[in-house]
């Protein structure tokens, strides 16, 4: 350690006697070292170690030999104190360093009503904002450390008493199970603990709201938090919910509702417009009434290219665009939007490569896609795309029914958790469509999901928060 | 009485067997069962459909009997009945049935394929990934069977508000005069309409997957009677917009009365219901093969995966070599015949036996 120029090192002798100070000069904090530690070991001979325990106001400290200890301990921020230079003994005491990015607004989950904290880095303000919103004791915050070098605090969070106890021993089981040198971020561990890592399908939803977190916790679900990232895991989860933006829940159920079905709506539209495009411009003409026919003929007329290339040409395209956007800093970004999708939108269609039709199809499916709420989900729709785009050339239509069933039976065997992906829809559980393709009124939510298998399965009685139903006289 | 023992976690709710009975009846033959009962029963043909229909509702009661008693599926009962020999000689039987079954619904499906949409598909390719789909879905156990019937019935469904457009054109009174044809004609119309409820007897094999089986009775006549009713009215549809000579030389029926179906975007519907008809064929195979998976696995001992593969290569392989029209309805008549007999002889059949030597246990 000694290697480390950060490393401090020294003895100090005063009133006869003396004692040797060891620490990280970056990951301690240097006002209570001077305040508290430097202040009361200074001020009158020490004798034994258990003397600075008693004398110095900061709790936690340690006294201890074990060379481990004091290794693992002295690398989280702790300044080791001894007496005598060959001694084993030392008393460890917890200085660290908090330095965190402070409590800021949700970027990826921004929500015009609703609060506006986001997590952030620190695993400890994350907590805080959880349990600030849940003040009761049934929750629960079960911690561990993962990875050999990093050594990341973990905290697997639940409500005792509502959530299933398989649910978080299956969380608890498989976060002990990970053996990996580095957790840097929670969307390792939920690479990790996917119950199908094969899958490019999200099977945990994460969230930087702490608010949706304790909307969560309440339902039943198990909370994973992770030091060092603004990202919570929330598990088990289902295929809907990746759907469901949390603003559903601060407005009105109809118009919450209907913007799930929009929502709905844009994935089928996203994955399946630019395949049917392909399908029925190479296969099926007949399938298309002669007005709107002419319209794509004209439109397609200048076309050298089939179907399938002018489409995957565009796709890809769009992909470059929105892939370059993503790396560059924002205002490149906003630039190369421009150019990108206006340039090179009308250029390619003036230079006669792609067909207008086309060209509107993908860049509303694009759209379409980015209206998921949760961008890992986003991704995959996108993903998906492209095996429709060459079973389409394939078979036509039918191509895309078999494709479809490839994906229907791949979601079918996925789960969350050990608990079915597809539910509420399969397996078909009614009382659990009151918050899935549609959103009832609160009133209707006064149940916990089925999928969850929770302890406590009511959320509150319906009776005492039913509206009187009457006509005002 | 020793069935087999499946853990809960593999066990599907009742109510799925709704689904589960009637994915398996509406397959290929809805397209086209209109022809084979019209041809001798004529305009009275939605009587045979209907009187098949009702006629089916005993024998599933009677399965039931026959399953609630054994507590297991149609191996343990042939068993049981039989001793190992002469029992586990009927239920290969019963297995080649339900691996001809899957032969058939394939076969026909690529037929219709290939008529209505593409001339020169690969009946290989298409028949091996769509093999490998079934694979996919085995593979997920019995649930995923089930949940792959519960898509293969509510999301095609939109395609019965389909049978409505010939409602438009159909003369009714064409059905007139009811009861024109004698019994006899109207019984081999039942014989002709049977092949499209078969199937269902697969719930001899996946009984003792659902979890509570007595209470999924409901749920089978429950499903049975949804497919007798769409076939009776698609049957009658067909009788109004159809001349009996027509009919006669209609292959598919009901494809054919796609044709008219015509929207402000869409044109030609039938090739957007054939494409569709893929996700109802789908359970079919998918509940089929594993029927005939399940009972080599429980005969032989092996892992259901290590039979499933050359059966899927056996069905491949046989359904690609028959190439003729006038040999897919023959395999069509002969699936349709042994089913006929499989369902209205020998369940009556077992029943009575299991009855009688239920009686002679009791009396030593």
């Amino acid at each position: 350690m000694k290697d480390s120029g950060d490393f401090l090192h020294f003895e100090s002798k005063q009133h006869g006697s003396s004692f040797f100070l060891y620490y990280f000069k970056t990951l301690v904090h240097e006002t209570p070292l001077n305040e508290h530690i430097l202040r009361y070991l200074s001020r009158e001979p020490l004798t034994s170690l258990k003397e600075v325990k008693d004398k110095i106001p900061i709790t936690g400290i340690i006294i201890t030999e074990d060379l481990k200890t004091i290794c693992e301990k002295v690398m989280t921020g702790y300044v080791i104190v001894r007496l005598h230079d060959n001694s084993v003994e030392c008393a460890l005491i917890p200085c660290q360093v908090k330095k965190a990015r402070s409590v800021s607004q949700p970027e990826v989950e921004f929500t015009v009503v609703g609060s506006k904290e986001a997590f952030v880095e620190s695993l400890d303000t994350n907590i805080h904002l959880v349990r600030k919103r849940l003040p009761v004791h049934e929750l629960k915050a079960f911690e561990l450390t993962l990875g050999k070098l990093t050594n990341t605090k973990v905290v697997v969070m639940y409500l005792d008493g509502v959530a299933n106890e398989e649910n978080v021993n299956t969380v608890k089981q498989r976060l002990k199970d990970i053996h990996v040198d580095q957790v840097v971020d929670s969307s390792v561990i939920m690479q990790l603990i996917s119950d199908n890592r094969n899958s490019p399908f999200p099977q945990l939803v994460d969230t930087e709201r702490p608010d949706r977190v304790v909307s969560v916790l309440c339902e039943g679900k198990v909370v994973i938090l992770s030091d060092g990232s603004p990202q919570a895991l929330i598990g088990p989860t289902t295929l809907v919910e990746f759907f469901s933006a949390f603003e559903d829940y601060f407005v009105n159920w109809i118009v919450a509702s209907t913007s799930r079905l929009i929502r709905l709506f844009a994935v089928l539209f996203s994955i399946l417009v630019t395949p049917i495009y392909v399908a029925t411009l190479t296969y099926h003409y007949e399938l298309i009434p002669s007005d709107l026919l002419s319209t794509l003929v004209s439109s397609r007329q200048r076309i050298p290219l089939p179907p399938i290339l002018e489409a995957i040409f565009l796709e890809l395209s769009i992909e470059l665009l929105r892939e370059a956007g993503a790396r560059l800093p924002t205002k490149v970004g906003q630039t190369i939007g421009i150019v990108g999708g206006i340039v090179i939108g009308t250029a390619s269609v003036e230079a006669g490569l792609t067909s207008n039709v086309l060209l509107i199809i993908v860049a509303l499916s694009a759209l379409a896609s980015f209206t998921t709420p949760v961008y890992r989900m986003s991704n995959t729709i996108r993903l998906t795309r492209f095996p429709f785009l060459i079973f389409a050339h394939l078979w036509g239509l039918l191509g895309i029914t078999i494709c479809f069933s490839f994906l229907i039976v791949h979601l079918l065997k996925l789960k969350s958790l050990g608990r079915p992906f597809l539910e509420p829809i399969y397996p078909l559980r009614v009382q659990d469509l009151k918050d899935a393709i549609i959103r009832l009124p609160l009133s209707f939510q006064s149940t916990r999901p089925i999928q969850l298998q929770t302890e406590d399965t009511r959320r509150f009685n319906r009776r005492t928060q039913k509206e009187k139903n009457d006509f005002h006289e | 009485m020793s069935g087999p023992v499946v853990k809960d976690q593999y066990k599907v709710s009742p109510f799925l067997v709704f689904y589960l009975v009637h994915s398996v009846q509406v397959g290929v033959g809805v397209m086209g069962f209109q022809r084979i009962s019209a041809s001798t029963a004529g305009n009275d043909a939605w009587i045979s459909v209907f009187g098949a229909g009702l006629s089916l509702h005993i024998i599933i009661f009677l399965i039931y009997k026959i399953l609630n008693k054994e507590k297991g599926d149609i191996i343990s009962l042939h068993k049981n009945l039989f001793g190992k020999w002469i029992g586990g000689l009927l239920s290969w039987i019963v297995i080649v049935y339900f691996v001809a079954m899957s032969i058939t619904v394939l076969r026909t499906y690529i037929e219709v394929i290939q008529v209505w949409m593409f001339p020169d598909l690969n009946k290989w390719l298409f028949g091996g990934v769509f093999l490998l789909l079934t694979y996919y879905c085995l593979s997920g156990g019995f649930r995923v069977v089930a949940g792959i019937s519960f898509f293969g019935v509510v999301l095609p469904f939109y395609l019965v508000l389909t049978m409505l457009f010939p409602v438009f054109y159909g003369h009714f009174q064409d059905l007139l005069p009811i009861f024109n044809h004698s019994v006899k004609e109207i019984y081999e119309g039942v014989k002709g309409a049977s092949l499209s409820f078969l199937g269902f007897t697969t719930l001899f094999l996946y009984y003792p997957f659902i979890k509570e089986p007595e209470k999924s009775h409901r749920w089978a006549q429950g499903g049975h009677l949804l497919t007798t009713i769409m076939y009776t009215v698609l049957m009658i549809v067909t009788i109004a917009y159809f001349s009996t000579a027509q009919l006669e030389k209609t292959i598919w029926a009901t494809l054919t009365t796609w044709k008219i179906a015509e929207m402000p975007f869409v044109q030609r519907f039938e090739y957007i219901g054939i494409a569709s008809w893929a996700l109802v064929i789908l359970p079919n195979l998918c509940i089929t093969v594993w029927a005939g998976g399940r009972g080599i696995r429980r005969l032989l001992k092996v892992s259901q995966k290590s039979v499933t593969i050359p059966l899927l290569f056996l069905i491949l392989v046989l359904s690609s070599l028959f190439a003729k029209r006038e040999n897919i309805d023959l395999l069509n008549e002969y699936t349709s015949k042994v089913g006929f007999y499989f369902v209205y002889i020998y369940v009556p059949l077992l029943f009575v036996i299991q009855y009688v030597k239920s009686k002679v246990v009791k009396a030593k």
